[in-house]
């Protein structure tokens, strides 16, 4: 039982505690992909800790006990002067069925979310084919008819770049290549489907901190992710470029308004000049990240299981 | 079905760069989709556009002569508008990496997109 217990409080530790810590990443110099992965895989985390401590909690004997956690087990015992089974039996049935109510919500919302989205896509995209000039290539670029400097991607298989012939009228060449660079960077990086998962993850646990501070979150990292890679391909010039074409006011949309928001931070980035690591180094920097962010749970209830230890065998 | 909206997507590009309606042999003719098309898949594509409300056709004759319900720069801010909406759910596009402009044209677009399917003529 204290073993559940501790990796349920660490579950909760690290749903409260991280996404303050993870906000606190100075987003100029860091690796966008870096914390991108932290904030996904500790989410997988707290909610494999979380299960794994409702496992236990109906696993009677909880499994093999290595004799730190028998003793452990037994000084929390002698403190409780014997819980009765029942409770046990009880909180564990309570731990499955929040579990399992849990596992269907975050089914149900992922494949309504998804099939609303793919119909929406759909229609947008027949009506964007229509409209536009196709240019071939992976992926395919949509050149609309349109004055105002516009450009974004649209998830699919395959995906497409979306541009207005105005980009080409207002920016110059090295700019509208960052541009290009920049979505084709969302397509390659399959930025729509991450933030398609923390958004499906937030709206089944809607409550922690950690899921509902990651879509957004997942959005602005998504961008500087994309930055760097029309940085690399670019140069920094040509990204600034296009960013600053972006004024203030006129923005359309709330969506827009956001990303206004964004806009002074990926500035401030460029600014800094900071490229992250090519190739190996980074995936080892964004394995040795995972892996942290998995175990941190776990980590969290073993720290507080060590603690309480010393306050009941002292 | 993504062939037949390449397809209509084609024909619409040939009655845009056309001032005149036009009838089904003249957009076969105009048609540079790489292989060679049958007449009647032609109409049928006319045929779907027309039920799309996309092209309107008038009879001349014994023959239909089709030309665009609206100009390029219409359809392109009437499917930008579509996305735009959309956009309310940002998964559907991630981003507008570029909102330039001034107020004027800002405004200009939002009427633009207002109208909705305008005649050209």
């Amino acid at each position: 039982m204290t073993i559940a217990v501790a990796l349920l409080a660490g579950a909760l530790a690290v749903g409260w505690l991280v996404p303050g810590v993870l906000r606190r990443a100075d987003l100029r110099r860091r690796d966008p992909l870096l914390l991108i992965v932290a904030w996904l895989i500790s989410m997988a985390g707290v909610v494999l800790a979380a299960a794994a401590g409702v496992l236990l909690l109906l696993t009677p004997g909880h499994g093999a006990g290595a004799p730190l956690l028998v003793l452990i087990d037994r000084c929390w015992s002698a403190v409780q002067h014997g819980s009765p089974p029942r409770v046990e039996e009880f909180a564990g049935l309570l731990g499955l069925a929040l579990l399992g109510a849990f596992a269907v919500r975050l089914v149900v919302v992922s494949i309504r979310g998804a099939r609303r989205r793919a119909r929406k896509r759909q229609e947008n995209l027949s009506l964007l084919r229509l409209a536009a000039r196709k240019e071939t290539g992976p992926p395919d670029t949509l050149w609309l008819a349109h004055d105002r400097p516009l450009a974004f991607s649209m998830a699919g298989r395959p995906g497409v770049v979306v541009a207005t012939e105005g980009l080409t009228r207002h920016l110059d060449d090295h700019a509208v290549a960052a541009v290009l660079t920049h979505e084709q960077a969302h397509l390659a990086g399959r930025h729509h489907l991450l933030v398609a998962t923390a958004d499906a993850l937030r709206a089944a646990l809607p409550f922690v901190p950690l899921f509902t501070q990651a879509p957004r979150a997942i959005r602005e990292l998504a961008e500087l992710a994309a930055d760097t890679a029309a940085v690399r391909h670019c140069g920094p010039a040509a990204v600034r470029t296009a960013l600053q074409k972006v004024s203030s006011h006129g923005a359309p949309s709330a969506s827009l308004a956001m990303a206004q928001e964004a806009v002074d931070l990926r500035l401030a980035r460029l600014r800094h000049g900071s490229v992250p690591p090519g190739g190996l180094r980074r995936a080892i920097s964004c394995g040795i990240t995972g892996v942290t962010a998995a175990a941190l749970p776990f980590l969290a209830g073993a720290v507080l299981l060590l603690l309480i230890t010393l306050v009941s065998c002292r | 079905m993504h062939g037949l909206g390449e397809l209509e997507a084609a024909v619409m590009d040939v009655l845009w760069r056309t001032d005149e309606p036009m009838k089904v042999r003249d957009v076969l003719e105009q048609l540079d989709t790489g292989k060679q098309l049958a007449y009647t898949t032609v109409m049928t594509v006319l045929d779907n556009l027309h039920r799309k409300e996309w092209v309107e056709r008038e009879l001349h004759g014994k023959a239909y002569y089709y030309e665009a319900s609206f100009s390029r720069e219409e359809a392109a801010a009437q499917s930008l508008r579509d996305v735009l909406e959309a956009s309310g759910d940002p998964e559907a596009v991630l981003m507008h990496f570029i909102a330039s402009g001034s107020d004027k044209e800002t405004d200009l677009l939002r009427s633009a997109l207002r109208k909705k399917r305008v005649r050209r003529r």
